[in-house]
């Protein structure tokens, strides 16, 4: 979820090239829930801040599932809510390579759950 | 027989002194109480000098702290009267001050003793008296007192026949009763208006403040909760809690049993309830004083509002993230504008004019967002600024149509960096560097729409003849109109290069709300 088109269209660029199916991208809210209940995900990566809306609601929406999640974010993690200062963060801007790297991770943490 | 009668007359008339000094005693401690200034007192004690030994004026003198000058504490009522009389409209209006030490007067004070002087203007030490001053035709004075020493001098001026030794006597009598009357009333001024300070400061800090016994209870308080909380404080139970916000009382609770038991100063920042429901930040410091005067252990609190600061802190905080995020963001769009103005191939000049186009364009916005965060941006504005941005402006080619819209920050910033796209494309390949080509921008309003209102942009160029799609054009403008704007702001787009020029429409929603989609 991220709702700078940009940003969405290079990160789906560089996971599809690394045989990531991404499912997304999406910015809103109400597009991410409905991804996540109608299509399902393995694994997720939300922006924090999506303009005029926070992803908070999807974040709390993804842990009730167990799916393994990471924000990625200019803001640094004190801005974060507390109960969420345990999620891995991407800080922006990012770099490809760091991105994929993150993913992995993840994906690894989905297989051990 | 004579004698005795001598005696008997003598001790009538020491019995009748006694007995009128005793009265006269009762009567300075008596409306001493009425009296609210000093001298207000000295007058009083004066007037009832003058009844006991008939003097027809009289006056009451206090050394400075050098005991150099003598300071009038007070001129009696009948004094005054004559001044008036005698000496209309010249009479001072308050008692002298800082008068020299001479005169019959001074001799009392050097020689610690009374001074009768029936023919005053014949005694050694007379220096006659000052103008406007009621002549002088017999003395007495008086020293006054206080522990041990002479503090000053009451003189007593014109008694019918002369003054006596029993009139010395009575005043003699009189005069400690005086000057306890005066301290006491001193005394009592200055705690009066140490109260009234303290007072007046208590209620003039913007703070709670408060005293109560080693068990928080006997509170007594400068007013402020009332006036903060519109409860009413019985100073006895914990009430107040209430007014404290439910998610603060527990740890308010425990911070307080903790200081009352080890006796340690406290600080705590709570919430409490204003009277309109609306709760505001404390600041709330307590500390335990030893014994005042017999009245046992006693802690002393204080409590400042505190929330401005907090509302500061909050809002700086959101400030910062918001700066964080902004920043962050568009470096991270740059770099993808960048990756994709490369992509798209062509000289490096060429790459490198795009680019910086773009950046202009999104500075641009930028600058609008930001400067416009609680405001609007017109519209046609917006797209004179794009157009004269790629040096162009008004001709007779071009119209740029439409009713008077006022954008959101958001939509002005989709809308900006289309145009841009659009009419570098036009500069380059388009109705804007053909001769005989038009450029038709316009648009419409449409309130009534599903999702709330919307603005429908046209740009319609015309009599350009078919080029081959340069390879660019379908870069990164193409993608920004067709994917970007639908995906990031909510818009409806169609792009098509037809015979005679670009064909564009873009619809976007007037409302932040109605971005997503």
């Amino acid at each position: 979820m991220e709702d700078e088109y940009f940003i969405a269209s290079d990160l789906k660029r560089a996971l599809e090239a690394e045989q990531v199916t991404v499912v997304g991208p999406v910015g809103s809210v109400a597009d991410a829930l409905r991804l996540i209940d109608h299509d399902g995900v393995d694994i997720a990566m939300l922006d924090v801040n999506l303009g005029t809306a926070m992803c908070f609601p999807v974040a709390e929406r993804l842990r009730e599932l167990g799916v393994p999640f990471m924000f990625l974010t200019g803001y640094d993690d004190w801005a974060l809510p507390d109960v969420f200062r345990d999620v891995p963060l991407l800080p922006k801007p990012f770099v490809v390579g760091d991105v994929l790297a993150a993913v992995r991770r993840l994906s690894d943490s989905e297989t051990v759950q | 027989m004579r004698a005795e009668a001598h005696d008997e007359t003598d001790l009538l008339a020491t019995l009748a002194r006694k007995n009128a000094v005793l009265q006269a005693i009762n009567r300075i401690f008596h409306e001493a109480l009425g009296a609210t200034t000093e001298e207000a007192l000295g007058r009083l004690c004066l007037a009832v000098a003058e009844d006991v030994t008939g003097a027809s004026f009289s006056f009451m003198a206090e050394l400075n702290p050098a005991r150099d000058k003598l300071h009038d504490l007070a001129i009696s009522d009948r004094a005054w009267a004559t001044f008036n009389r005698d000496w209309a409209g010249e009479a001072p209006l308050a008692v002298p001050s800082h008068l020299e030490l001479h005169g019959l007067y001074a001799r009392v004070i050097f020689d610690e003793a009374s001074v009768i002087a029936n023919h005053p203007a014949d005694h050694p030490d007379s220096i006659g008296t000052p103008h406007g001053h009621p002549q002088l035709e017999s003395f007495l004075g008086v020293p006054l007192h206080r522990k041990g020493k002479v503090i000053g001098v009451l003189g007593l001026g014109n008694r019918a026949g002369g003054f006596r030794e029993i009139d010395q006597l009575a005043v003699e009598e009189l005069a400690p009763a005086i000057v306890q009357a005066l301290c006491s009333k001193r005394d009592e001024l200055a705690l009066r208006e140490s109260e009234q300070i303290r007072r007046v400061s208590m209620s003039l800090v913007p703070a709670m403040l408060w005293r109560t016994d080693a068990h928080g209870r006997n509170r007594v308080s400068n007013g402020q909760w009332e006036l903060v909380t519109g409860m009413t404080d019985d100073g006895q139970t914990s009430d107040w809690l209430k007014a404290v916000h439910p998610d603060d009382r527990e740890r308010t609770t425990t911070a307080l049993r903790r200081s009352y038991a080890t006796g340690e100063a406290m600080e705590l920042q709570f919430r409490v309830r204003g009277r309109e429901g609306q709760y505001r930040w404390y600041l709330c410091r307590k500390v335990r004083v030893g014994d005042i005067a017999g009245s046992g252990e006693q802690w002393f609190g204080a409590a400042t509002d505190v929330h401005d600061m907090h509302l500061l802190e909050e809002r700086q905080r959101r400030l910062v993230a918001e700066l964080q995020h902004r920043v962050r963001n568009i470096l991270t769009v740059v770099r993808s504008v960048f990756a994709r103005t490369v992509e798209a191939g062509g000289a490096l000049e060429d790459a490198a004019d795009h680019f910086r186009g773009r950046l202009d364009a999104l500075a641009r916005t930028q600058a609008i967002v930001t400067q416009t965060a609680s405001g609007m941006v017109d519209l046609e504005n917006l797209i004179r600024d794009e157009l004269l941005s790629v040096g162009v402006a008004d001709g007779a080619a071009l119209t740029i149509d439409g009713p008077d819209v006022q954008l959101p920050p958001r939509t002005a910033e989709a809308i900006g960096l289309a145009v841009h796209e659009l009419a570098i494309n036009a500069v380059k390949y388009g109705a804007l560097k053909m001769a005989k080509a038009s450029l038709d921008i316009r648009w419409t309003t449409d309130m009534d729409c599903g999702d709330g209102p919307r603005v429908h942009l046209i740009w319609v160029e015309r009599g350009v003849p078919a080029v081959a799609i340069s390879p660019e054009r379908q870069g990164f403008g193409t993608e920004l109109i067709r994917e970007a704007l639908p995906y990031q702001y909510g818009a409806d787009t169609h792009l098509t290069f037809m015979g005679g020029g670009v064909r564009c429409s873009i619809s976007l929603p007037l409302h932040e709300e109605g971005k997503t989609h």
